[in-house]
């Protein structure tokens, strides 16, 4: 089993670190940069153990993509063509909560909002707290066109940790099982 | 008035200049501004820096306000691009997506803003090098022309063009055969005259397709700057004589 996370590679870190420190990321910039560390790490962590006969646990995939960059007014199928190139996941999970949950609990974590997680840069709301809704209900939106066209599965992420492993994990076994 | 009359009906991508290529910036709407975009484009050591350092000073004599673009100058990408190259991470999708991160930062805060303000905007290469690169490392031709879907369709697509044999004596009378001029990384062998030769005859072969799909201009590269140079205003003056657009004021005019 190998375990891949967003926005993690070496080669993408230092250019996302300086446009994000100086906030210099236009909409389509912060999306080719994500694509660009997103095709470093298929390359190099994703197809290579898939190759093995591993299973890759991805968290997030292109659809944070698609739904975070649309979400920020970049052209839909634009962002779709941009990442044919990526592997169709064997199956797609989608923890959705709602934009009250996903505060209290980032919030209870950290003292403050990052600036382009909040969708600070679009300059909606000078207020963290308000650009963070307006930007997340615009992602929740895309997120619900995405569920049906990509054929996501999707978790109620409101419940306790416990409820959402027990689903999780039969999900995962219902798939592997039908494999075999 | 219309600022957006096609020069070669049918060229350009299909597309009129001074608009999106494909799916554009939907954010940014482009479609009245009266700006140009003159690109030039051509293999490494055709002289593009002289022809466009020639052509900045007589526009500027002519009272047009002139900014000059080119590949991977953008402040955001250059010190990754520059990073990515020594350190051989590279891999071919990931140069191709890191060249067109490069080229959105520039078109965002250089080109966009100089065409609002009525300014030319001489490129020192456009898309089509990006194109021909990837085109010679076996990306999917739909693909990256989808990708550049966001670049805006330039006004006028001067392409110089040189052969292998003048080309290779060139780049070697000026500094030498580099290890990505010569397509290295292809890892196609290891003796770098001939990885540069065929490295360029292929780019040559990508630039050439492109000339009709994209409506370029093409200029014999093997002729004296001074001679390229006349040619050049010429066409251009003519394009810009023909523009319905009133004549621009530069800053400070």
């Amino acid at each position: 089993m190998f375990v891949t996370e967003w926005n993690s590679s070496a080669l993408v870190k230092a250019a996302t670190r300086t446009g994000k420190k100086k906030n210099a990321l236009t909409p389509m910039t912060f999306s080719l940069l994500h694509a660009t560390d997103f095709a470093d790490r298929l390359m190099y962590s994703i197809i290579p153990p898939l190759k093995a006969g591993m299973i890759v646990l991805a968290d997030r995939y292109a659809y944070t993509a698609f739904a975070r960059d649309a979400a920020r007014g970049v052209d839909r199928q634009w962002v779709r063509d941009l990442y044919s190139f990526a592997v169709k996941p064997d199956l797609a999970v989608y923890f959705r909560v709602t934009i009250d949950v996903s505060l209290d609990r980032l919030l209870a974590r950290r003292v403050k909002l990052k600036f382009y997680e909040a969708g600070m840069d679009m300059g909606w709301s000078n207020n963290p707290v308000e650009s963070f809704r307006i930007f997340q209900s615009k992602v929740l939106d895309e997120y619900d066109k995405i569920v049906p066209e990509h054929d996501l599965r999707v978790v109620d992420a409101s419940g306790s940790i416990t409820e959402q492993q027990r689903i999780f994990r039969r999900l995962v076994s219902e798939y592997l099982e039908a494999q075999s | 008035m219309s600022d957006t009359r096609p020069l070669d009906p049918g060229a350009h991508g299909g597309v009129t200049p001074g608009h999106y290529y494909g799916h554009g910036l939907p954010y940014l709407n482009i479609d009245q501004y009266p700006g140009k975009i003159i690109a030039i484009e051509g293999t490494d050591g055709v002289g593009r820096s002289t022809q466009i350092r020639l052509l900045r000073e007589w526009l500027e004599v002519q009272g047009y306000g002139v900014v000059e673009t080119g590949w991977t100058r953008s402040p955001l990408m250059q010190p990754t691009i520059e990073l990515a190259k020594s350190s051989n991470t590279l891999n071919k999708l990931t140069f191709v997506l890191l060249y067109a991160c490069d080229f959105a930062d520039r078109l965002e805060k250089e080109v966009i803003p100089a065409l609002k303000a009525g300014f030319i905007v001489l490129a020192d290469r456009y898309i089509y090098t990006a194109i021909a690169r990837a085109g010679v490392r076996g990306i999917d031709s739909q693909w990256i022309r989808r990708l550049y879907g966001f670049a805006i369709a330039p006004h006028l697509v001067f392409y110089l063009k040189l052969d292998v044999d003048a080309l290779a004596r060139r780049v070697l009378e000026t500094g030498g055969m580099s290890y990505w001029e010569s397509g290295m990384d292809l890892k196609a062998g290891d003796d770098i005259y001939d990885m540069f030769r065929t490295y360029q005859r292929q780019l040559l072969k990508e630039y050439n397709a492109m000339a009709d799909e994209f409506g370029f201009r093409v200029l014999e590269g093997r002729r004296s700057i001074n001679a390229l140079q006349e040619e050049l205003r010429r066409q251009i003056g003519e394009f810009l004589e023909a523009s319905d657009s009133p004549k621009m004021l530069g800053p400070g005019l």
